[in-house]
């Protein structure tokens, strides 16, 4: 995968400015703008779908799901990747009793910008006694990687909603962190039309240092984010601490405003990746979300 | 100094200080995790667990609350004040971290209602329209009693850093001596915070602590324990 990416990356370049052009003192090459949206709402009928809208470099597979689990769309972005100035916009709805679950095929990658930012928003719907599980794979973000990210999640009373997040500071695998750029991630969450959690992650400047100090992220070369927000979701919260103290990563569970947080990081991405995915299934094992994790999982 | 700067000052020490009835004694932020994990032994790891609680995790996010309070409050902005007090009472990365700042927040204004009314207080907390985290009650309390925002900004941040150190003597343990350097350390980044938040916006919120929100989740579950948080 990490493979992969760097020839995404080089792919990209090479189509719009072959690279003779370069060699030759060419003007350097305009890039466009990535500008993907993808739409898609479920509800409670078989077969679960009712409205996809998408444009590239955003687009949605549809598997084939067995009768009684949820429905599920897994999430693709074509281009390989993001970088500095693409922008995405994600709405996911669910009502009339659904049940969806929307992962993504890959890792999100986030290309080093030169200056412009990656700019993602993600809105979240689920109606009274439908369920979302809102699953991606991890970011990776460049070394020099910039990126902004709103996610707002709006739920009627006694909707449910699983989401999660992780993000990796640089290509970690070979060898690269993400010492330089800037990430702004933040999330909402309404429920019955009042603001029940909210979160800024943020990163600036001399981003290395932040993330080597012992008493802000130690080092970590990963954190994953839980949300679990149902009329129930306390009652899963010794669950959730129990797996959290027993992971290979610094981890910990705990429930704000009735939403249950789980939070993990630690300086090896792949046990921070193994904790989240390990935390995913109890809670949905406990709360009988369905038989396993998608097979990206 | 005029009369009006003295009165300011005075009111600050007043409700800032460890005796102001908020029960600011009994939180520590989960630093009593971190001291039971061994990740704070000595005064310099305490100063550089209260410097990140500062600069990455609440004492910023709640500085840019104070203030946005402070000028919603002035300027009669009750749709704004009930805006950012529903905001900082969902900015909470755990359990305990949410008690702490909501029991202090409350405590504080009853204790101001009942020993510094002012023309105009008991309206615009009525106009918070929820329990206020504590940086909203003392933006919305100094700004009704024009007490001006870059002290209270200082103060509050004085305050929140003093409380944690205090915290730290009890739990390594320091001497007294050891806990005023720490605080005598730390005046530098708590000024450079009060003249960023002074000039902020709600969206500067931001947050990079996630080793002090741990802290605070796993203290929930820590067996022997002298604080709330």
């Amino acid at each position: 995968m990490r493979q992969a990416a760097g020839v995404t990356a080089a792919g990209i370049g090479a189509a719009n400015a072959p690279q003779a052009a370069l060699l030759h003192g060419a003007p350097p090459p305009v890039f466009e703008r990535g500008d993907g949206a993808l739409e898609i709402a479920f509800d409670g009928r078989p077969g679960g779908l009712v409205h996809l809208y998408q444009r590239a470099p955003a687009r949605a597979l549809l598997p084939k799901v067995p009768a009684g689990q949820p429905s599920e769309a897994v999430l693709i972005t074509t281009s390989g990747g993001l970088t500095g100035g693409d922008r995405m916009r994600y709405r996911v709805r669910v009502s009339g009793g659904g049940r969806a679950l929307v992962t993504t095929q890959a890792a999100e990658k986030i290309y080093r910008s030169l200056g412009p930012e990656v700019d993602i928003g993600v809105e979240l719907e689920v109606a009274a006694g439908a369920r979302l599980e809102w699953l991606p794979q991890e970011t990776i973000l460049f070394d020099g990687a910039r990126l902004a990210r709103r996610t707002r999640a709006v739920l009627e009373p006694d909707a449910r909603l699983l989401a999660c997040e992780m993000l990796v500071f640089g290509r970690t695998a070979s060898g690269e962190r993400f010492r330089r750029g800037s990430l702004a991630e933040r999330w909402r969450l309404e429920r019955g039309g009042r603001l029940m959690w909210a979160d800024a992650l943020g990163l600036e400047g001399d981003v290395a240092a932040t993330l080597d100090d012992p008493f802000t992220f130690a080092g970590a070369a990963a954190l994953a984010t839980l949300i679990h927000a149902a009329p129930d979701a306390a009652r899963h919260l010794a669950l959730a601490r129990e797996a959290a103290a027993g992971l290979g990563c610094r981890a910990g569970a705990s429930l704000v405003n009735g939403i249950l947080l789980g939070r993990l990081f630690g300086p090896d991405a792949a046990l921070v990746r193994a904790g989240l995915a390990d935390l995913l299934g109890r809670l949905r094992r406990a709360a009988s979300y369905g038989h396993s994790l998608p097979r990206v999982w | 100094m005029t009369d009006p700067e003295a009165a300011a000052l005075y009111r600050l020490m007043a409700w800032l200080s460890p005796s102001y009835p908020v029960g600011g004694y009994s939180y520590s932020h989960g630093l009593e995790w971190a001291v039971e994990e061994g990740l704070v032994r000595t005064a310099s790891d305490l100063e550089d667990f209260v410097a990140a609680a500062l600069a990455f995790g609440s004492g910023w996010g709640d500085a840019v609350l104070l203030a946005a309070a402070w000028r919603a409050a002035a300027a009669g902005d009750d749709a704004g004040l009930a805006a950012v007090a529903e905001l900082g009472a969902a900015l909470r990365g755990a359990a305990e971290l949410a008690l702490e700042s909501t029991q202090q927040g409350q405590a504080f204004l009853k204790a101001t209602l009942a020993a510094w009314p002012a023309p105009g207080l008991a309206a615009r907390i009525a106009a918070l329209n929820a329990p206020p985290v504590l940086p909203v009650a003392v933006g919305c309390v100094a700004a009704v009693h024009g007490v001006p925002l870059g002290p209270a900004l200082a103060a509050y941040l004085q305050s929140f850093a003093a409380s944690l150190v205090s915290a730290g003597v009890r739990l390594v343990p320091l001497g007294q001596s050891a806990g005023q350097a720490v605080i005598a350390a730390l005046e530098g980044r708590v000024l450079a915070l009060t003249r960023r938040a002074a000039a902020a916006k709600l969206e500067d919120i931001a947050f990079a602590s996630p080793v002090i929100d741990w802290c605070a989740m796993r203290h929930e579950t820590q067996t022997t324990r002298l604080y709330r948080s």
